[in-house]
């Protein structure tokens, strides 16, 4: 089947289409190096990616204003790119340099930059929905115009932590929106054995009451249009937006997974439908030159090779300073030590 | 100088935060126009409206969650637990999110979670539970436990006042049983050490919480100079103050509500037999409860928490020793 380009969504401008085609190219092209690296054992732990869900992190990042928040996870690398992450910085968060956002204290994108409005991403999936709605909390509290958004895959779905957060987000009204991230598996776990009802549109809907349009999230314009138009519906105090982005992974949970377990006739229906060929089309037939394309896809390859470079020159942590940061303020006096150490008499 | 119960330095505390700083609010379950399980936010809702002392859904894990994301931009959230037992439900977000944050990613999360805490009014094995201990020797959060009027109220305008997050207990028995002058408005009682609530050179108690108006009772009867250190911050412990109490009395027990493995003993114990050994006149002791959940039938509570009588025993065993 031919690849079918993104919709043509007139309100998506051409500048924001080459913006969301940055940012996908962005996301590939450095992960598909720090998956390279890891193969090469320079990665520590694993490595987790989001490929063939770039739209989603894209849009996602560009639909939100400099004053808003976001906590992006795993898949979404993207988003830290929109929010002014710059490659090097990733990077040595990967690499876990001493320069990096989290000292070599955290690893792949576990990270956050408060100035930027990022929370670090929390392992435990469905914790950050909670964070999102108090986040969210704040600013309707403070009768300020901003919003907090955040990813909720089929997985994260099932968890306690998502429902209880929803329901806050409903009974508080609060201006959080939900990108739903519909990527087929939950580690191995496939969308059937996750829930009953595959449609996590139909159950945010249904269960809380929240909108939630489902599009298809191969498709950059369309995703970007639809998660914008959530953000801006949640700004102007129609309480929390949900958007349900349909996808699937295409590599596994991690670098170690292969993946398997997906059925040769899921991976087949996802075959043409790359983010970025669909996009590419999409601009093609807007009028751009294939040139200028090419051009933006070697500047961002050049911007991968330096960022990576420049981390990977970055020294690693001081294990002198382990203990330094586990309270922003320490207590007066002598404290118990962690790590089993403690100050001598 | 006005006399106010326990529970109404508390009060007096949470209306005094959120009086002098607009970035702090409430939420919990029930503490708007009911006023809270036990009475606590009464008034509040009326004084300063919805917005400040916001009701919850029956959602722990959810609103301690919501209290962290508003945290992070910059309010003082002060969480109700309606019973400390209900901490587990909130478990992940308190050791996984707000306790780590800081530490990975230089964030600070200031909330204040509040524990009705303890035994002694009959609520059996899910409403009288002393949890600290699940807190205690986990970096990055604090854990107070005020015994005193004084410290109810100093060391809640602490917490809200601090940039982490703080896991305040405050036992249900002692709220309207204490009784004691107000200390003045803003009064701060820092986070951290310990205090010095009797003074003496035979026998030091190290306890917290409840223990203390009990150790107070106990070594009353006793014919010996006992002192008495009130930890009042659990965790991080104060270790100078514990080892300069055992210096000046050479006999130690160890006095708390939790059961006997749980708790902050075992942090005070290890830290007395790593350092403390060759101050020592006999052997640490320990009285606590039995390692069994909180029983509800009076006859068995009674036997399970610690009374002014089996302190009073266990002061005399280590003095004879």
């Amino acid at each position: 089947m031919p690849t079918e380009p993104c919709a043509a969504i007139a309100t998506v401008t051409r500048v924001e289409r080459l913006a969301l085609l940055r940012l996908i190219l962005l996301q590939r092209v450095f992960e598909e190096r720090a998956l390279a690296l890891y193969r090469q054992g320079r990665v520590p732990g694993s490595y987790y990616d989001g490929r063939g869900q770039e739209a989603v992190a894209a849009a996602a990042g560009l639909a939100l204003a400099d004053g808003d928040v976001v906590c992006p996870l795993n898949r979404e690398l993207a988003v830290h790119f929109a929010r002014g992450a710059s490659v090097a910085e990733v990077f040595r968060n990967v690499l876990g340099r001493a320069t990096g956002p989290t000292g070599g204290r955290d690893g792949n994108l576990h990270f956050g930059a408060p100035a930027r409005g990022v929370f670090p991403l929390v392992s435990m999936l469905g914790d950050l929905v909670p964070v999102t709605v108090g986040a969210a909390l704040a600013f309707r509290r403070r009768g300020e115009p901003r919003v907090a958004l955040t990813f909720v895959g089929e997985g994260a779905f099932s968890v306690g932590d998502t429902h209880e957060g929803l329901t806050l987000a409903g009974v508080w009204r609060v201006p959080a929106v939900f990108v739903l991230q519909r990527n087929q598996f939950s580690y191995s776990t496939p969308l059937a054995r996750q829930a009953v009802n595959p449609s996590l549109g139909e159950r945010i809907f249904g269960g809380w009451s929240i909108p939630c349009e489902t599009v298809d999230g191969t498709d950059a314009v369309w995703t970007f249009d639809a998660v914008r138009a959530a953000v801006e519906r949640a700004r102007t105090g129609l309480g929390p937006q949900a958007v349900e982005v349909v996808t699937l992974r295409i590599h596994g949970h991690a670098a170690h997974d292969d993946g398997a377990y997906v059925p040769a006739e899921l991976r087949a229906a996802y075959a043409d439908r790359d983010p970025i060929d669909r996009l590419a089309l999409r601009l093609a037939l807007d009028g751009v030159p294939d040139e200028e394309l090419d051009a933006l896809r070697s500047h961002v390859e050049r911007d991968v090779a330096a960022g990576l470079a420049e981390a990977e020159a970055d020294p690693p942590p001081d294990p002198s300073t382990l203990e330094d940061g586990v309270w922003a303020q320490p207590p007066r006096g002598k404290q118990s030590g962690v790590g089993g150490q403690t100050p001598p008499l | 100088m006005t006399e106010v119960t326990y529970l109404e330095a508390i009060r007096t505390a949470l209306a005094d935060a959120l009086r002098e700083d607009e970035r702090v609010f409430l939420l919990g379950e029930d503490i708007g126009a009911f006023g809270g399980a036990f009475g606590v936010t009464a008034g509040l809702l009326e004084e300063f409206g919805a917005e400040r002392v916001l009701d919850t859904p029956i959602a722990e894990e959810g609103f301690v969650g919501a209290s962290i994301g508003a945290a992070w931009m910059g309010e003082r959230p002060v969480v109700e637990l309606q019973f400390a037992d209900f901490a587990t439900c909130a478990f992940d977000m308190i050791v996984t999110v707000a306790a780590k944050t800081h530490w990975r990613s230089g964030q600070a999360v200031p909330i204040v979670i509040r524990c009705p805490t303890g035994g002694g009014v009959r609520g059996g094995p899910f409403h009288a539970g002393s949890l600290e201990g699940l807190f205690v020797g986990q970096p990055g959060l604090k854990v107070v436990c005020p015994g005193t009027v004084a410290d109810a109220y100093g060391l809640l305008r602490a917490a809200i006042d601090d940039p982490d997050p703080v896991l305040f207990f405050e036992h249900k028995a002692l709220y309207r049983r204490l009784r004691d002058t107000l200390p003045p408005a803003g009064h701060r009682v820092p986070i951290g050490p310990a205090s010095v609530v009797r003074a003496g050179r035979d026998a030091t108690v190290v306890t917290y919480g409840s223990g203390v108006s009990l150790a107070l009772d106990a070594s009353a009867r006793v014919e010996a100079e006992v002192e008495i250190l009130d930890l009042r911050t659990v965790w991080p412990l104060d270790e100078d103050a514990v080892l300069a109490s055992l210096e000046r009395t050479s006999r130690l027990l160890v006095l708390q509500e939790a059961a006997r493995s749980t708790g902050a003993a075992s942090l005070v114990l290890s830290l007395v037999a790593r350092h403390g050994f060759e101050l020592l006149d006999a052997p640490p002791a320990l009285l606590a409860p039995p390692d069994t959940p909180v029983p509800f039938a009076p006859e068995l509570e009674d036997a399970f928490l610690p009374s002014e009588e089996s302190v009073v025993t266990a002061l005399e065993e280590l003095l004879a020793y």
